[in-house]
């Protein structure tokens, strides 16, 4: 009958309830909207640079990453992404050769990082052929044909089918130069991409850097479910002479990254719950203090102190448990909408990609974020309950039941 | 058989400039099936006299004895606990539970006391019944007169079988023939049962009807008439 007590007084002041029910609902709402609008920030963010540019894992030869000579490539780098493909939770290997360089327009020129690429396995593990804006994926031109980026483009005023000239030093350290024609162009929100690389035939390269069938880097893309660090040790383990970071390694920012917006979900919802048991408080104090004349009957008639504190404390809890469920259905409904509709930022899309940002953000939210939610909240609820039930519990029944 | 040995009862309010005195050195036995007014003037310490004997509030000196158990200086949760199975309350302003039924009200106190469900509900709504009103049974208090209400709570306190009840100007808020009805009901109750009530009142319709009247003046007894 307590709980039955309890219940029912929750709907004595329907009005007031229903407010601290609907807070309780927005809050929840707000706690998982923005934590899956913060998620799909960096979900995106973090895709973009990861499936596109740098991949899960990189294999370099240990010296090669020091100031990106071309001496330095991986023994039988061709063979070892071969050997990849076949390992367990590995979906794509592709090899690179990788020049620093100079590009040129008749008007204008940039420094540049030329990758020399194995057209297949490149789209397979970078879908480099899925961001052209304009032209092609190295189709329509025969001779020597060049993908860039729109911002390189536009920096050089080029258009497709538009010459630049490549020029390097090749494997013996001699400038070497080689024409080229824009067969496509790429539109990404990774700056990388965008404005300092240049892809072209791996082939086309090899000729041009003259050291024989090289490659100095081995890009793979890993299964969801694999952890980077399996694959780098069983790689360590079978050929120990090379260097193979995870892209925790390679981009330590984009790892501190996703840790701090795994911890803004405590922020958030340490701030939305804190301003929840405010108001949760102040409900349930209103509801005592006016009820102070029948808590102290309660209590003269003999309903000791323990009941009389959990009869509050349930009244409030009670409020949480309609509250939270309906807030969690509210929030997944929202996120579920939006994660197949995306939320469209195309308004802010400038300021947006010139930070790496995708302009379509699909918010995202882990199953344990509604535990851990639920949790926060039933606990927001019991802590709110201490003061108006220790309240309740200090009065004199003799002074209350005289109160008007 | 004495349910209540009050000896010597002083009580002071001493937060005014000058102690006020509420009671000073009353000394009242109160026997079992007794029907007693505690009577006199407002202000002379019937409501201070009947908390005390309740164990609602302290006197300030003197002790009280309820079925030989000495409840002046008991712990707050101990004396909860005696007067859930030794006092029965009736309030002036009813004070019913707005948001359960009758039955629910009655059956409420004996909740309290853990006793099953079934014997909850048998007693309570033989007791709605004994107070004429088992009609009501599953309405809420606000769906009832004044009178009515009295009686759901004059059901409440027998509800959990005390040693007596204390009554707190239970008709102050009643029309003569809600009063005439509860009274009745209550001689009733105290002849059947052989329920003990004690009563604080100036209404001279349950004067009349008191067996022993205890007249209070300034808050000392000066006359204690059994009729």
């Amino acid at each position: 009958m307590l709980f039955k007590i309890a219940w029912k007084n929750v709907w004595r002041s329907r009005g007031r309830s229903l407010v601290v029910i609907g807070s309780i609902i927005v809050g929840v709402w707000a706690l998982l909207f923005g934590t899956g609008f913060m998620n799909g920030f960096m979900v995106g963010y973090m895709a973009n640079i990861i499936d596109h540019d740098i991949s899960n894992i990189q294999i370099h030869n240990p010296e090669f990453k020091k100031d990106y000579d071309v001496k330095y490539w991986i023994k039988d780098g061709k063979k070892k992404a071969e050997a990849m493909r076949e390992w367990e939770g590995v979906r794509g290997a592709t090899t690179r050769i990788i020049v620093s360089g100079m590009i040129s327009s008749p008007k204008k020129a940039s420094g540049v990082q030329i990758r020399g690429i194995d057209l297949e396995n490149e789209s397979k593990v970078t879908s480099l052929d899925s961001i052209i804006n304009e032209g092609t994926y190295f189709e329509g031109i025969k001779r020597n044909p060049i993908i860039i980026g729109s911002k390189l483009a536009e920096n050089l005023s080029v258009k497709l089918r538009s010459k630049v000239v490549l020029t390097f030093n090749d494997g013996h350290g001699n400038i070497t130069a080689g024409a080229f024609r824009i067969v496509g162009i790429v539109k990404s929100s990774s700056i990388a991409i965008s404005e300092t690389y240049a892809f072209v035939r791996q082939e086309d390269l090899t000729k041009l850097i003259d050291l024989g069938d090289v490659v100095h880097e081995i890009a793979i893309l890993t299964e969801p479910q694999i952890e980077e660090a399996t694959i780098v040790a069983q790689y360590h383990k079978m050929f120990n002479n090379d260097l193979a970071e995870s892209w925790r390694e390679i981009a330590p920012e984009l790892a501190v990254m996703d840790e701090m917006y795994g911890s803004m979900l405590y922020v958030l919802m340490g701030i939305i719950l804190t301003a929840l048991i405010f108001g949760i408080v102040n409900t349930m104090l209103m509801a005592v203090l006016e009820r102070f004349r029948e808590l102290g009957m309660l209590m003269a008639v003999g309903m000791n102190k323990v009941r009389v504190y959990l009869m509050i404390l349930v009244e409030t809890v009670f409020l949480g448990i309609v509250g939270a469920p309906l807030g969690l259905l509210v929030g997944w409904l929202t996120i579920y909408y939006y994660r197949i509709n995306g939320v469209d930022l195309s308004n802010y899309s400038e300021g947006l990609e010139s930070f790496g940002y995708a302009s379509i953000l699909y918010p995202y939210v882990d199953t344990n974020v509604y535990f851990i939610v639920t949790i926060g909240v039933i606990i927001t609820t019991v802590i709110a309950a201490l003061y108006p039930a220790w309240k309740a519990v200090k009065l004199k029944p003799v002074e209350a039941l005289h109160k008007l | 058989m004495s349910v209540i040995k009050a000896k010597n009862i002083t009580k002071v309010y001493t937060e005014t400039a000058v102690p006020v005195y509420a009671l000073n050195g009353v000394t009242l036995n109160v026997e079992e099936g007794e029907f007693t007014a505690i009577v006199g003037p407002s202000g002379c310490g019937k409501t201070t006299l009947l908390n005390i004997l309740g164990g609602l509030d302290n006197p300030t000196e003197g002790s009280v004895e309820v079925a030989n158990t000495d409840i002046t200086g008991m712990k707050d949760n101990k004396l909860i606990d005696f007067r859930l199975n030794n006092i029965g309350f009736v309030f002036q302003a009813y004070n019913l539970i707005p948001v359960l039924t009758n039955l629910e009200n009655v059956e409420f106190i004996m909740l309290l006391q853990k006793r099953d469900k079934k014997e909850r509900q048998e007693r309570a709504m033989d007791l709605l019944d004994q107070m004429g009103i088992a009609d009501k049974a599953n309405q809420r208090p606000s769906e009832l007169s004044g009178g009515q209400q009295q009686r759901v709570a004059v059901a409440r306190a027998l509800a959990s079988k005390p040693k007596f009840i204390l009554a707190d100007e239970p008709t102050a808020n009643l029309d003569s023939k809600a009063t005439s009805q509860l009274l009745d009901m209550m001689a009733q109750m105290n002849k059947e049962e052989n329920a003990t009530f004690v009563f604080a009142t100036h209404d001279q319709r349950v004067i009349d009807k008191a067996r022993r009247v205890v007249t209070l003046v300034d808050g000392k007894v000066e006359s204690d008439v059994t009729r």
